[in-house]
């Protein structure tokens, strides 16, 4: 800062209105820039919104929109009574949301725990544990989907929402972060000192080193719980059963199918209840999440 | 401490949610459906289910006590058929309330479960023994090849020409059906009256595909022979009659099932008529059923109103070809428990007159009973009533004539796809997505090489 | 929250480092809790993906009846040696040979999504960190531009197949101002349902990689441009020879995880164009899903073991290049 202003100070101060000019220019011009790809980020949404607002008559008649009309809560009202189909928002809430905690919750905790477990101790298989964690991390998880699928039928599983939990226990991406964490933050002494408390391994790894990795594990609970809230592949290849079938699969079969008679309103309104939920929390928390994400990238 | 509250209640959430689920694992009787819409659903809740109405689709409906539980899996893409397969072949080992007790079925594919193990003989296992009155079609497409049968439709389906009666009145000079049918009489006549329709700027049909089942459920010859593809005749036929009607402004890009065709019958539309069977009109034409039923004009005061109806507006004739389209029979999975509710369900829509008639005068539908569908021709005849949706005229006699001579023939296990496939690859002719018409072909046989790899798929050229 | 860990690692500071060093053997007698500790990831590992992973590369051997199951109750699959993988490298009707068709439908849409999101992404990470604009309200458009990257890509699809459908506004605005032909269809159309892909893939990336990058800007030891400042480089110069140069191996490790993510491609393609079987959207994993659906697990097998080796190859090109980062 200081080394800038002596250097305007050295130069003639038509050169420095010049700079000046140009740099109010470019701020402009950085401006104009940010504000169009805001409003590319965000005009389909505020399309979407006006379309839940709209009637299935209204919807009908096609045309571009950019104003409310007032049919909000009938579209909502006809999704959760009269839509018929696929898509039922109560259930595919509650399966989304049991499959989102039950794995965000587990990867958070086993990949620390793993995470913990080759930081924290010495034994033979360490290195190895760690480097094959590591080479894993790349495969495509589709791979095992082929075989995944038929064990589920063989020995009925389909419909099994735990099916799609229990796996995330073993989550190379994850780990690979909480272990930077660990190696970046915790200092070994500190087990020590438990372990002279008279701790025992479980204990001083749930009350000592857990609290201290809450930074680290409440960003990987927010990308986890993402990324198996948005999930389709997976989750629709297991689950058939109506009472099973998690929002995006219900968002695809609403897609994959003719519309015919159904009501647009009600379709719009669907999309609409998948996304506001994630909107909603990240409004919150996106100050925490963008820091996250940084500090992600800095450590990966 | 906050987020130590928000992770308590999340754990908490979980708990809960995992509780709730094991409650509904524990062991509960349940008649469990497979179908690929709601449409029988509908007519089940009002008509068979202990609760008798369907004003909540999604609420729970009992039958006997006991709770009935629908799977829906939309039939794109053959996605019905794999939902089915999967269950059907896993079905004695599924937990109680994941064990099918019945499914629905189309023609398009039914053959593949009528000859399979999966499906138990009617007679026995459901005391399903009376097919006096049933269409002989219906009975003829669920017996397997020793004979047995495996199921029953709860409605039977000639299909014809549904036409809108002000456009008629206008370009034709009359709305009475009689009249109008010479003019669509035979297929020369039918491409006439479209060049009429395109003159006063309007379309013949809202669909380039409004056609296909006609050509499709009269063919020739079947889609596979001795394990080959062999495309039917009609598929020629159909394609450069549907392109030329295109090119004429006569018709649309839109498929037979888009929410954009079914907006043309609103009032605002300018399409003359479409091609169905009498389900047709609650499945296919909602925005000009208004929320109005074949018995009771749209109501403005009821959910769904839609003031741009043309309820009263249409009629119906036998069109160029008389046809018949679909047909939605009832099966009884093996290794299901309820089958005392399974036989209940098919006798109620084999024979169960009262139930019939009022799904024949109040739903506009056609039965498949012969008695009660007769009975309610002769009524309306005397009476002189009909059905409100197509202003009063009486249906239901026209389909009496149509129904004994349908004969389903040349039906294989691979039609779905196939029909699927070629309106599919035909219309991505017709957007201008292929550059010419022989390339629809190769499109049709890839895709299909795709999801039947067993197949010999002729070489094109 | 931070204050806090700071304080506990003091505390254990003092604490602790007299203790360890008289009791060095006791470390000993802790390694199976190394094993116990680790064990859960590899058991649940070892049922859920490596057996299936096994599984997937035997099933690709055998030759799969579509009907088994329903019409043909006692198939059993027969080994059919490479005849899977031979088959995926046939011509279909239409000439094509379908997994390289797929293959390159995915790295397609791939670019045309990554290149200009890279640029952006590029571009903003620089007028963010630039201590010469000194913009305002940086947070904010962080924020804005990180949003549609937790939006459920299938719903985000859904939403553009109804708005381009042919009843949809945009598709109505397009045809009122004459810029489509007559029977046009967005999601038929190979180019235009390739850029809606691309389009809703940048915009659901870009500010995730825009952050990235800063992250990688920020990394840069900052004197390193106040010296080439006072010795009167330009900004152009310092973008150019510094700043670029700099930020090129988080570029290509940016770029080469986004191709293993983008190789994957499968909601976004799958709920847009799915319905209209389009042939020019069609991903590795959409014709995986395909095979799958028809219960062809040979066919499926195959193509993911296929999947499976060029990902590996990528693989060890992004090893190579956070080697490479480490060694500077």
């Amino acid at each position: 800062m200081a080394d800038k202003s002596k250097l305007y100070e050295s130069v003639d101060s038509s050169e420095s209105r010049k700079a000046l000019i140009k740099l109010i220019v470019v701020k402009t011009l950085c401006y104009l820039f940010l504000i169009f790809l805001t409003f590319m980020s965000f005009f389909f949404f505020y399309l979407l919104f006006i379309n839940t607002t709209r009637s299935n008559n209204q919807l009908q008649d096609g045309g571009l929109v950019l104003i409310p009309s007032d049919s909000f809560f009938e579209n909502l009202h006809n999704l959760f009574t009269s839509f018929r189909g696929e898509f039922n928002a109560v259930i595919g809430l509650k399966n989304s949301l049991i499959v989102a905690l039950g794995s965000s919750l587990l990867t958070c905790y086993f990949s620390a725990l793993t995470a913990y477990g080759i930081w924290a101790y010495d034994f033979k298989l360490k290195k190895a544990a760690e480097i094959f964690i590591l080479a894993i991390m790349m495969i495509p998880s589709q791979l095992s989907s082929v075989g995944f699928y038929q064990i589920a039928i063989k020995y009925g599983f389909r419909n099994k929402l735990w099916l799609l939990i229990i796996p995330s226990i073993a989550a190379p991406a994850t780990f690979f972060y909480m272990i930077q964490y660990l190696r970046s933050t915790v200092s070994k002494e500190l087990i020590e000192a438990s372990r002279m408390d008279g701790s025992n391994e479980f204990m001083t790894f749930n009350r000592i080193v857990l609290p201290i990795m809450k930074p680290a594990l409440a960003v990987q609970f927010i990308f986890s719980f993402v990324g198996s809230w948005n999930n389709l592949y997976m989750p629709s290849l297991l689950l058939s059963n109506k009472d099973k079938k998690t929002l995006p699969i219900m968002i695809n079969a609403l897609s994959s199918t003719s519309w015919g008679s159904k009501d647009l309103g009600c379709i719009y309104m669907a999309i609409f209840l998948s996304i506001i939920p994630v909107v909603i929390v990240y409004i919150f928390l996106s100050r925490f999440i963008i820091k996250g994400v940084t500090a992600g990238s800095v450590k990966g | 401490m906050k987020k130590k509250i928000l992770c308590l209640a999340a754990v908490a959430a979980v708990g809960l949610a995992a509780g709730a689920s094991l409650t509904s694992c524990s062991k509960k009787e349940i008649f469990h459906i497979y179908a690929w819409n709601t449409e029988f659903q509908g007519y089940f809740n009002k008509y068979v289910s202990d609760e008798k109405n369907n004003d909540d689709s999604n609420a729970v409906h009992h039958l006997n006590g006991v709770e009935v539980k629908w799977t829906i899996t939309p039939s794109d893409n053959g996605a019905y058929q794999k939902a089915l397969d999967e269950a059907l072949a896993n079905n004695e080992s599924f937990s109680e309330d994941e064990k099918v007790d019945m499914f629905l079925a189309e023609a398009d594919y039914i053959l593949k479960y009528v000859n399979s193990d999966a499906t138990l003989d009617v007679k026995t296992a459901y005391g399903v023994n009376d097919f006096s009155q049933a269409y002989k079609y219906t009975v003829d497409q669920v017996t397997d090849t020793s004979g047995v049968v495996k199921g029953a439709s709860f409605q039977c389906c000639p299909a014809g020409l549904i036409y809108r009666r002000s456009i008629a009145k206008a370009v034709l000079g009359t709305d009475d059906p009689t009249e109008v049918q010479k003019h669509v009489a035979t297929w020369e006549k039918y491409n006439e009256t479209a060049d009429l329709m395109a003159a006063a700027g309007n379309k013949m049909t809202a669909s380039f595909a409004d056609t296909y089942r006609v050509y499709s459920n009269n063919a020739a010859s079947p889609w596979v022979k001795d394990n080959k593809l062999e495309v039917p005749a009609f598929v020629n036929t159909w394609m450069d009659q549907a392109k030329d009607q295109l090119d004429k402004g006569e018709t649309t890009t839109y498929g037979v099932w888009d929410g954009e065709k079914s907006a043309e019958f609103k009032k605002t539309g300018k399409t003359f008529c479409t091609f169905g069977p009498a389900w047709y009109y609650n499945f296919c034409m909602g925005p000009a059923m208004g929320n109005g039923t074949a018995s009771t004009a749209p109501d403005e005061t009821k959910d769904n109103y839609s003031p741009d109806h043309t309820w009263g507006d249409w009629a119906v004739v036998k069109g160029p070809q008389a046809y018949f389209w679909g047909g939605t029979w009832l099966l009884g999975a093996k290794g299901g428990n309820n089958t005392d509710l399974v036989g209940k369900t098919m006798n109620a829509f084999l024979k169960d007159e009262e139930i019939l008639k009022k799904l024949v005068v109040d739903d506009g539908q056609f039965s498949n009973n012969k008695k009660v569908n007769g009975a309610v021709a002769t009524e309306n005849e005397t009476q002189k009533k009909g059905n409100g949706f197509l202003g009063g005229q009486n249906d239901t006699k026209i389909w009496v004539d149509m129904a004994d001579s349908i004969v389903v023939k040349n039906n294989t296990i691979y039609d779905q796809l196939c029909n699927e496939g070629i309106q599919t690859a035909f219309g991505k002719f017709l957007k201008g997505e292929l550059d010419s018409k022989e390339k629809v072909l190769p499109e049709f046989y890839a895709d299909i090489a795709r999801s039947y790899p067993t197949l010999v798929i002729p070489s094109s050229k | 929250m931070q204050s806090t860990q700071i304080n506990i690692e003091n505390s254990s500071n003092i604490e602790g480092l007299n203790e360890v060093e008289n009791k060095p053997k006791k470390k000993l007698s802790y390694t199976k809790w190394g094993y116990i500790f680790i064990a859960s990831f590899f058991v649940i590992y070892l049922i859920f993906t490596l057996v299936p992973q096994l599984l997937t590369i035997y099933d690709s051997f055998f030759d799969y009846d579509p009907f088994s199951g329903i019409l043909v109750t006692d198939a059993h699959p027969e080994f059919c040696g490479f005849l899977n993988y031979q088959r995926l490298f046939q011509e279909n009707a239409l000439g094509v040979i379908e997994i390289y068709q797929t293959i390159g439908n995915t790295l397609i849409m791939w670019i045309i999504g990554a290149i200009p999101q890279m640029v952006i992404a590029l571009i903003l990470a620089l007028i963010f960190t630039s201590t010469r604009l000194k913009l305002k309200g940086t947070g904010f458009f962080k924020t804005a531009f990180y949003m549609p990257n937790l939006i459920m890509a299938s719903a985000f699809s859904a939403l553009f197949l109804m708005l381009f459908s042919q009843i949809g506004p945009i598709y109505t605005l397009f045809k009122d101002m004459g810029w489509i032909p007559e029977h046009f269809d967005f999601v038929v159309n190979k180019t235009s349902a390739r850029l809606m892909v691309a389009f809703l893939n940048f915009i659901m990336w870009f500010g995730n990689t825009t952050i990235l990058l800063m992250a990688g800007i920020q990394s840069i030891d900052e004197s390193i441009f106040e010296s080439a400042r006072i010795d009167g480089a330009s900004t152009r110069r310092v973008l150019f020879d510094m700043t670029l140069p700099l930020l090129k191996p988080i570029v290509v490790y940016v770029l080469i995880t986004s191709m293993i993510g983008g190789l994957q491609m499968f909601d976004v393609p799958q709920v847009l164009t799915n319905k209209a079987k389009n042939s020019g959207t069609r991903t590795i994993i959409m014709l995986l899903n395909d095979y799958l659906n028809m219960k062809n697990y040979g066919r499926a097998g195959a193509i993911s073991v296929i999947l499976f080796i060029i990902t590996a190859v990528l693989s060890i090109f992004v090893f190579k290049t956070i080697n490479k980062k480490e060694d500077r």
